[in-house]
């Protein structure tokens, strides 16, 4: 854990090493469209691998929106500029306008490439007309949505009404109802609660094209997407984690310490495999093909985690968005580091973060502690080892590291289930004197 | 009272507590086995009733180790124009 001080680069991450990410994100997608935009792909074998056009276009559509914040770089304009006139006709292809006609409640999600478009200023008057006519049926809202696909489609219609001169909607009641009101469920919640939460941030804050209220304090969102953070860079999962550092340069300028280190995690496997990986693709399922087949598969596995790069680059080259270059100092105490890392199992399995670990001063080691507690609970809770829950939580309170939503649900967890263990105690033995659940746990 | 003051208090109720029976617990983990989660059924689970028509910037994880960033960073030339 050490790094000659001197080597240490000082202020933000560079502005050209941003810009050079953005761009090659921008050049996936173009691949990307003119590979898939038309009929989407198709895996040979496996469905679960198929990609719909639908979500290629409208994916695309998202990153060039969100690109055209940046576009006083050239490099980027002319990007913008040329997937944006390759997605039109795709955008509003027969195909897409009979959907509008068929299918009134997806009308939205139909339009999406084209709400995107028309706000880069390519609109299209007759495909307005019937999207007109498609959201303002009566059957338009019939389909059940949970609260942040309500918020996406509120995103969609807001930008495209503010097109129309209409004025913004400032709050939303869907942002209220959704996982950005309320805690994460941290441990027990999956991977789709996780890009729930991620969602609704992005069409919440319009990508900071013109971003409406968080419905909780900006600390209180992060204090939960630092939980996410350490898990899915643990698990090695980059499209999550991707989504989740978008947190920190969607809601403000300021980068956690935790939040610095992913970000320098996931430009050093970029840097390293050429794009953001996935465990989707597959070495061996590559060698087994070749030709246009091989380079779609590929195309098809790679370009979703790097759009998500893409859009946290672009994100960070907002002025004076940008991480830190270092791992900002915390208040955390001297050694702390070394006492985590060898409270937990950090040999099994192996990730690459812990290589960047390595390079780090002692320092900014510790400024990590909070991390280093967060992907420990994540992984003990995992494997069931609440023993070893307790005895880091222990460690956090002598850290001063327990004022986290991660440690006080891992310790409301302990309290459940030492609870259930003595309801099990009590049923083998008889019923106790004290009913008291917390006082009769030995 | 301050939001991470609200996460110490709680932490702290419980490490003030008597220590947990962590053999009874173990052996209730055993019995309903490592398959438990309700969290990890396929999308909504009662009638398919949230169907989804497709989902915008979200992928499967497979649940295999991301594959050797040499081998990948290999491949990737094949991306290149």
């Amino acid at each position: 854990m050490k790094r000659n001080p001197a080597d240490k680069m000082s202020g933000k991450w560079e502005e050209s090493d941003l810009v050079r990410r953005a761009c090659h994100a921008l050049d996936i997608a173009k691949l990307t469209v003119e590979q898939f935009a038309a009929n989407g792909y198709v895996h040979s074998t496996d469905p679960a691998k198929n990609v719909r056009s639908e979500k290629v276009l409208s994916e695309t559509a998202i990153l060039v929106l969100h690109a055209s914040s940046i576009d006083f770089y050239p490099d980027v304009r002319t990007r913008i500029a040329s997937l944006a006139e390759y997605l039109i006709p795709f955008a509003r292809s027969e195909r897409t306008l009979l959907g509008l006609c068929l299918e009134p409640s997806l009308a939205w999600d139909y339009a999406l490439p084209h709400v995107c478009l028309t706000r880069l200023g390519y609109g299209d008057a007759q495909f307005d007309e019937l999207l007109s006519r498609s959201v303002r049926s009566s059957a338009h809202a019939g389909r059940e949505r949970v609260p942040h696909r309500v918020l996406e489609q509120e995103w969609l219609a807001r930008g495209w009404n503010e097109t129309k001169g209409a004025r913004a909607i400032t709050h939303s009641r869907a942002a209220r109802a959704s996982i950005l009101s309320r805690p994460l469920d941290l441990f027990g919640g999956t991977r789709d609660d996780i890009y729930a939460f991620t969602h609704a941030l992005m069409y919440v804050t319009d990508f900071n094209l013109r971003p409406a209220p968080l419905p909780r304090p900006r600390p209180m969102i992060l204090g939960e997407a630092e939980a996410a953070l350490s898990r899915s860079v643990d698990d090695q999962d980059y499209d999550l984690a991707g989504e989740v550092l978008l947190s920190w340069p969607l809601t403000g300028k300021s980068w956690s310490a935790s939040a610095t280190f992913a970000f320098r995690v996931l430009a050093r496997v970029e840097d390293k495999a050429g794009f953001l990986p996935t465990p989707s693709t597959r070495i061996a399922e590559l060698d087994a093909l070749d030709g246009p087949q091989r380079k779609q598969l590929l195309l098809a596995t790679v370009y979703h985690t790097a759009y998500v790069m893409g859009l946290l680059c672009v994100a960070s080259l907002r002025p004076g968005f940008a991480p830190p270059m270092s791992v900002p100092m915390t208040a955390s105490k001297c050694g702390s580091a070394k006492k985590i890392l060898a409270a937990i199992d950090l040999d099994s399995p192996s990730a690459h973060w812990q290589e960047e670990f390595q390079e780090l001063t002692a320092a900014e080691a510790d400024s990590l502690a909070g991390f280093l507690i967060n992907v420990g609970l994540h992984r003990r809770i995992a494997k069931r080892d609440f023993r070893g829950v307790r005895q880091l939580l222990e460690l956090a309170w002598e850290l001063d590291l327990a004022n986290t939503p991660a440690a006080s649900q891992s310790a409301q967890l302990l309290d459940r289930i030492g609870t259930l263990a003595k309801f099990k105690e009590n049923a083998r033995c008889g019923p106790p004197r004290d009913q008291s659940p917390l006082a009769a746990i030995t | 009272m301050k939001t991470s003051e609200q996460h110490r208090q709680l932490v702290k109720k419980l490490l003030d507590a008597k220590a947990v029976d962590f053999a009874a617990i173990g052996k209730i983990v055993a019995e309903v086995g490592p398959s438990l989660s309700l969290a990890d059924e396929p999308g909504d689970w009662f009638c398919g009733t949230n169907r989804i028509f497709f989902h915008v910037y979200r992928v499967f994880n497979p649940g295999l180790p991301v594959e050797d960033l040499g081998e990948l960073a290999a491949k990737a030339q094949e991306l290149q124009r």
